[in-house]
């Protein structure tokens, strides 16, 4: 079949993809908005609105040959639909005819608009989406100058519905799209939107429990066409015109979504501009449209009350408020003292500009040391030789692709990864999850059909520490599975590090790498690994020298002084606080207090991302842009600059005017950064689907890219195709001995970390405290469902919840990080559970 | 009550998912099973019919939602669906059904007092040349008039007085 | 003769025993006997069309269904729910084994795996009945594996809907019966496609008596069952007869007799003798609604015909009303049943037929107004063509051609 077809619109001859959308070819090739309220380039046509109807004919075949019949004048007659036809649902065909200004098609959607208008009421005033509404445009363009319906007749409903905590449904507003139940059923798997009653009595309802609470339930206020869909972090909040939109990218993971921040400068922040809304920015490439709730939810901590507002000076637990002056002299002084005994832990919130100039100062005194925190994944290094190739989209791969996700719980790690790779086995890539225990993404790999459609996938499930031989000996271990692996035209693989010390995730990373290198699956597009690395940069970290093996050499041998840099170590690590008793002088720069004032001689306060300019590497190695938007907190600064003056005061170099400087800079210092500049990555190019524009065409008020699509850094596959595989590194693995369960950290998506407790909104969403264990482990030791149990492990002590199961393999125990109050182990550690307490009734 | 692990509908269900290609097709005859078990498909009998079909409720509700012979409140004991579409209503179902309801003493689609009757109108049955008639718990009762359904009621509620007696 | 409503000639055809021994199951062991192509030439040579409303030929219909793909099905659209209509239910109340026998043929024919009986829920008691018949069949090896010893296996199931029109249009019919809300689909894919109808496997979805015409043309010969009827009609057909005539009911007559001679001759002429007959309605509530003069009497019952009057034969449930009937209050009649019907999918639809419905009320109340009535036909006009599925030009029909033949019925509510 040919590649493209020449289709007619409205008189004019455009050639267009082969088995497009009309809809989408239309606003694509001919700029021709066909109005529509139920289609969504992103889901399944369904014509129910009836807004696109269109003239629609095809060339007319003799029955007999089937050969196109011809006019006198030798162009081809054209065969009209008697009736109009909805072009949502009508894929472009060769010499297709279309016509979309006609006094019929004019008609027809003012009708439709007219019918909509009926029940809609009319308070567009009082509505979050006036101003930026599909249904308020095209009322504009199309609709009829007045209602002839009478107003008394209308319908009263619900207008505050909540359909769970964070979305609320105006009944009255609903137009019947179904693109909220589609989103959750087509593109996030979980059905728990559908429609209620029929006829003119149709409603969005949701009978689960919890609600309408899944990960991704913030996009449905997106696409939602009127302002029926809100949330309840922005509803009532501010006018959309009083809105600006500022280019940025998620905090949280290393997927790098791209947002816009939407800012209004806001009496409640001393004036100064404040993010009223986080919405997704269309990125094809990284996020498509889509953010996770965590991203859309989690801005609070960018201006809460709760972070530092000063430099503060101090030892032994005494802190007081300094100047930025003050600060910056002493701390030069201490640093002097030091000498080269100097190294920095950098967490990996940090912007490669803020890397840069941190990176300087320690080895410009001397210091070699760089610590990537937390120091639990290995894979940086890997991704680094054997990412995913250029130019790859998990976008494209579906039939004969394969992906295997390996030792991570992909929907509490990287949200947006497990959201696409369940899309890419929707369009029929092989999935195959592996792990020891069970996960969501697990159950989409043995679904075996969805929505009707037949999905491919299988799951491995090994027991504790076995994660590596696993992916060394997929060949003999699991035949059928890694040949079906092997074959598939592209093979994408997610090594995390679950289960896993750190040596064992880079030994992993290293086993994937070989086993793509081995069926050649490297150096192309849409092949090779990803590793979910914590936090937004865990790539900026790696290209800038940063390493978590330079975390654990300075747990290990501390230095006389240590910069730490948005890194809570205390709230990681259950050892910290001994081995930084060794530390001379620690110089804290972060957004909360975690403890460490305790120990700490210097308290800074630096900006988050919201705040200044900056960049991240995302974990598909993407440098992507982050823009200015809301003003700072206190005297905070930017930590690029905050090194670059401590820099200044020990007279190294001059402070750089701007985070743009500090990138040029860095750009010819590091190779991975060759020719990345902020202009570069500001760059834009037109992406299809045209969801982006100003016209609000299918919805979504943000999607617009002005920021920039960022730039893709080559691996070492990419510029060499002919690696060859590699020994493993020798690795720690861990088990435990007899008596003893291995306490396995494994991640939840929303937990109680310090910059994400201040968003209440999403404080009844964390779990209380609990762990894992398998039914056998816990028979033995007397622990039944809902217990409370004390586990120690290492240096922790943690009480949680029993969780029993037989989802989990024997011998291991699932300790979610960040939930307890306490500490609880870097890497997986061997320990001891007991019971403390029965379960009590639910509630708790 | 429960429909999970009850011997009177464990064959029935087995039967219904063993007839079709999916699972998610026997959603209708469960609700009806449910249905039957509760008096209504109330809270429970959704979440049961999810559980045995691994749906999320909110689509087994949906179902329930659509279809107007699944009731979502309670009703009475007997259930009685008068047709007033056009052909019966040619033929008195109107005056007849206006006369039911006074007879009962309730509105359209209200359970009379005692708990026994439920009265709905509905659209055609297919029985028009039967009218003016109604279906009781879904069973066909043709050609009526006041007589015969005075006689009708009195029956039912002997009926329901002796199952009461018999069984308290 | 009755080739469909038997059960008025044999008494209790509806046992095993009396419809075998009166040529039952004749038809099908021809048809197992044939290749399925050929049985499919037998069925497009009758010249029989469907039953359920759109007269589309059968045979051709099967003939669509890919020989290649390895999973198909025959659904029996048993959801009976037009007003005014009530064939499908005397022939599966009195003669459910010719059904039977009809779609076991349709699906030999198109090599179905299994045969889905989708019943309105209201027709429990018909669901146990056809449960029961099947069972029988089973017993005898007329159902499932091996029928007849022919090779050939297929089950034959039943399904009770719930009380909703709309599923009586196929593809909402498909979607219900798999476990989805009855909302039309998208097409195509149609039905006999792969991908378009039951399971996504290609399907026939067949009106009940359409089916129970098989047997007798499998066992006569397409020549006798074209021999019945007119040119672009053949066969009987079971027309059912409500409102003002003396004997409502089911009367199978050739298709071509006239809409006099089943009034009059057979259903016995107005209820009342001083009251003529007004308007009649040939399709229940979907068709255009036409008066009854002479010259629509004299009308011939086939589907070309009744399109020369400008109404269909749809399902020929023909509702009668005589002069004592106001057709303001037949448009409200019929608009509540397609409002409270409307599945909601399609805007013109879910928000016509509400809105149509609070106009005309207003009307009748004395409340409306003389542009009200310009008002409701163009609304009506605008719902008509720009739905999914036909269920929105039903609902357009009765408004725009109840104000077309019968203005002054409205006139008289706007004016006073
Ligand atoms: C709104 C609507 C309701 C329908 N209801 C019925 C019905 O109750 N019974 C029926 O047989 N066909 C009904 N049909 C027609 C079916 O869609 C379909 O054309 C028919 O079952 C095909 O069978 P046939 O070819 O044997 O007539 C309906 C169509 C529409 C649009
Ligand atoms: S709530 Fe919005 S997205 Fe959902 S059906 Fe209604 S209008 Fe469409
Ligand atoms: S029907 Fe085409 S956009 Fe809704």
């Amino acid at each position: 079949m040919a590649d493209t077809v020449k289709i007619n619109i409205d008189g004019t001859e455009y050639e267009v993809a082969a088995g497009s959308n009309l809809v989408d070819a239309a606003k694509w090739h001919a700029g021709n908005d066909i109005p529509v309220f139920c289609y969504h380039p992103k889901m399944e046509p369904v014509g129910m609105c009836r807004m696109c109807l269109v003239e629609l004919g095809t060339p007319a075949r003799d029955r007999a040959t089937g050969d196109v019949m011809l006019n006198e004048d030798g162009s081809p007659q054209i065969r009209y639909f008697p009736k109009l036809q909805t072009a949502c649902t009508t894929v472009v065909s060769d010499g297709m005819h279309v016509k979309t200004s006609t006094q019929q098609v004019i008609d027809a959607r003012n009708d439709v608009l007219e019918f909509l208008l009926t029940s809609h009421p009319l308070d567009c005033p009082i509505c979050d989406k006036g101003g930026e509404c599909p249904l308020q445009n095209l009322t504009m363009r199309h609709g009829p100058q007045a209602s002839r319906m009478y107003f008394e007749d209308k319908q009263l409903l619900a207008k505050h519905y909540p359909l769970g905590d964070l979305v609320f449904l105006d009944q009255e507003r609903c137009i019947q799209c179904a693109r909220c139940v589609r989103f959750q059923d087509e593109i996030v798997g979980d059905d728990v939107l559908a429609f209620h009653e029929r006829g003119r009595r149709l409603q969005i309802i949701t009978n689960s429990d919890p609600g309408f609470d899944t990960y991704f339930s913030g996009n449905t206020t997106d696409i939602c066409p009127v302002g029926a869909l809100t949330t309840a972090d922005f509803r009532f909040g501010a006018r959309p015109w009083e809105l600006t939109d500022v280019p940025s990218i998620s905090p949280w993971d290393a997927a790098g979504e791209n947002i816009s921040l939407s800012m209004r400068i806001d009496r409640d922040f001393g004036g100064k501009a404040q993010i009223k809304r986080v919405m997704p920015r269309q990125n094809e490439a990284v996020n498509e449209i889509w953010i996770s709730d965590k991203t859309r939810f989690g801005h609070h901590f960018t201006r809460s009350d709760d972070r530092l507002q000063m430099p503060q000076i101090g030892s032994g637990g005494a802190l007081r408020d300094s100047s930025w002056e003050a600060a910056l002299s002493a701390m030069a002084e201490a640093l002097r003292a030091a000498g080269s005994d100097i190294a920095a832990i950098a967490g990996s919130g940090m912007s490669n500009e803020d890397l840069w100039e941190l990176r300087r100062l320690v080895e410009g005194l001397g210091g070699s040391r760089l610590g990537a925190w937390p120091p639990t994944h290995g894979g940086a290094d890997a991704v680094a030789q054997y990412g995913i190739g250029l130019g790859s989209n998990l976008g494209q791969l579906g039939r004969g692709d394969a992906i295997l996700v390996i030792a991570t719980d992909l929907e509490e790690e990287v949200p947006i990864w497990r959201l696409r790779l369940k899309e890419a086995q929707d369009r029929g890539a092989y999935l195959v999850v592996a792990n020891s225990r069970h996960s969501r993404m697990e159950d989409f790999a043995l679904q075996g059909a969805r929505n009707d459609k037949v999905v491919e996938g299988d799951a491995i499930r090994y027991g504790a520490g076995e994660a590596v031989a696993v992916m060394r000996d997929l060949m003999t271990r699991h035949r059928a599975i890694a040949e079906r692996l092997a074959e598939a035209e592209n093979l994408v693989i997610v090594a995390g590090a679950e289960g896993l010390t750190l040596s064992g995730s880079k030994a992993l990373a290293q086993a994937a790498a070989n086993f793509l290198i081995e069926s050649d699956h490297m150096g192309r597009r849409n092949n090779g690994l990803l590793s979910p690395l914590p936090g937004p940069n865990g790539m900026g970290l790696h290209y800038l020298g940063f390493t978590p093996e330079a975390s654990a050499d300075i747990m290990a041998d501390p230095p006389r002084a240590l910069i730490v840099a948005q890194a809570e170590l205390l709230d990681d690590d259950p050892t910290a606080r001994d081995w930084l008793e060794k530390v001379e002088t620690v110089i804290y720069a972060n957004f909360f207090d975690d403890g460490i004032s305790e120990c700490a001689d210097f308290v800074l306060p630096i900006q988050s991302f919201a705040e200044r300019d900056g960049s991240f590497v995302n974990g598909e190695r993407r440098v992507q842009r982050f823009y200015l938007a809301q003003g700072p907190v206190g005297q905070s600064l930017p930590a690029w600059k905050l090194f670059g003056s401590i820099r200044q005061s020990l007279g190294m170099s001059h402070l750089k005017p701007s985070a743009a400087a500090v990138m040029l800079e860095l750009s010819r210092s590091i190779d991975a950064f060759e020719n990345v500049s902020y202009k570069a990555l500001a760059q834009v190019k037109r992406q299809f689907p045209d969801v982006g524009g100003r016209d609000l065409y299918y919805g979504g008020a943000a999607y617009n890219n002005t920021g920039g699509l960022g730039m893709q850094i080559a691996s070492r596959a990419d510029k060499n195709r002919r690696l060859k595989p590699r020994r493993l590194p020798e690795y720690a693995d861990v088990s435990a001995g007899d008596d003893d369960l291995l306490i396995v950290p494994v991640t939840r998506l929303y937990n109680r970390q310090r910059n994400f407790r201040p968003s209440l909104l999403m404080e009844a969403r964390v779990p209380a405290p609990y762990a894992i264990i398998h039914d056998e482990d816990a028979a033995l030791l007397g622990i039944g469902p809902g217990d409370l149990i004390k586990i120690q492990a290492g240096e922790a002590t943690v009480r949680a919840r029993a969780t029993l199961g037989g989802d989990i393999a024997k011998g291991i125990v699932a300790l979610p990080r960040h939930i307890a109050d306490e500490a609880i182990p870097l890497t997986p550690t061997p320990g001891k559970i007991s019971r403390v307490a029965e379960a009590v009734a639910a509630g708790d | 009550m429960a429909i999970i692990g009850n011997p009177k509908y464990e064959e029935r269900v087995k039967e219904h998912l063993a007839k079709y290609e999916t699972t998610r097709s026997a959603v209708m005859p469960l609700l009806y099973i449910a249905q039957e078990e509760y008096g209504w498909v109330n809270a429970e009998g959704i979440s049961e019919v999810a559980q045995i079909l691994n749906l999320d409720p909110t689509q087994v509700k949906s179902i329930a939602g659509f279809y107007t012979m699944y009731s979502e409140k309670p009703k009475g004991k007997y259930w009685l669906h008068v047709c007033t579409d056009l052909p019966c209503a040619l033929n008195g179902a109107d005056d007849f059904y206006a006369w039911l309801k006074e007879e009962l003493g309730v509105a359209d689609g209200e359970t009379s007092a005692d708990g026994m009757f439920t009265v709905e109108h509905v659209m055609c049955l297919a029985a028009c040349d039967q009218a003016p008639m109604l279906q009781c718990n879904f069973r066909y009762i043709e050609n009526l008039d006041q007589d015969k359904m005075r006689a009708l009621l009195a029956k039912w509620r002997q009926e329901a007085a002796q199952s009461a007696n018999g069984t308290g | 003769m009755h080739i469909l409503l038997r059960g008025r000639d044999i008494a209790n055809i509806k046992a095993f025993d009396v419809y075998e021994a009166h040529d039952g199951f004749t038809g099908l062991k021809k048809a197992l006997a044939m290749q399925p192509a050929e049985v499919i030439d037998i069925v497009k040579a009758s010249g029989l069309r469907g039953r359920g409303g759109a007269g589309f030929p059968t045979g051709v219909k099967w003939s669509f269904i890919p020989q290649h793909e390895p999973v198909k099905f025959v659904t029996v659209n048993a959801d009976e729910s037009e007003t005014g209509t009530f064939k499908d239910r005397e022939i599966m109340e009195e003669n459910p084994y010719q059904l039977i026998e009809g779609s076991l043929i349709c699906a030999y024919a198109i090599q179905a795996k299994a045969v889905y009986i989708y019943l309105r829920g209201e027709f429990w008691d018909i669901g146990d009945q056809l449960d029961a018949c099947i069972d029988a069949l089973r017993e005898k090896a007329y159902v499932g594996s091996n029928i007849m010893d022919s090779g050939y296996d297929c089950e034959v199931y039943t399904h009770l809907g719930a009380g909703a029109y709309i599923c009586g249009e196929e593809s909402a019919l498909l979607n219900s019966l798999e476990g989805y809300l009855g909302q039309p689909r998208v097409r195509p894919p149609f039905p006999a496609q792969k991908g378009g109808g039951l399971y996504k496997e290609a399907t026939v979805v067949n009106n009940v008596e359409t089916l129970a015409n098989v047997p007798f043309i499998m066992t006569e010969g397409a020549d006798a069952f074209k021999a019945i009827g007119t040119a672009q009609s053949s066969g009987n057909k079971v027309y059912c007869v409500s409102g003002h005539v003396k004997r409502p009911g089911n009367y199978e007559l050739p298709m071509g007799t006239s809409f006099r001679e089943l009034l009059y001759e057979h259903a016995g002429g107005p209820l009342h003798e001083d009251r003529p007959f007004k308007a009649m309605l040939p399709s229940g509530g979907s068709g255009p609604i036409v008066p009854l003069t002479d010259e629509v009497l004299d009308t011939p019952m086939s589907y070309e015909d009744a399109e020369s009057i400008g109404t269909i034969i749809g399902s020929a449930s023909i509702i009668i009303m005589d002069e004592t009937v106001d057709m303001t209050w037949v448009a409200s009649k019929v608009t509540k049943f397609f409002k409270h019907e409307s599945c909601g999918k399609c805007t013109p639809c879910r928000e016509g037929t509400y809105w149509l419905d609070k106009v005309i009320d207003r009307i009748l109340d004395g409340r409306g107004s003389p542009d009200d009535v310009k008002r409701i036909a163009d609304v009506a006009e605008n719902m008509a063509g720009t739905t999914l599925c036909a269920l929105g030009d039903f609902a357009a029909n009765p408004i725009i051609h109840t104000i077309r033949h019968f203005p002054e019925d409205f006139a008289q509510h706007v004016q006073a």
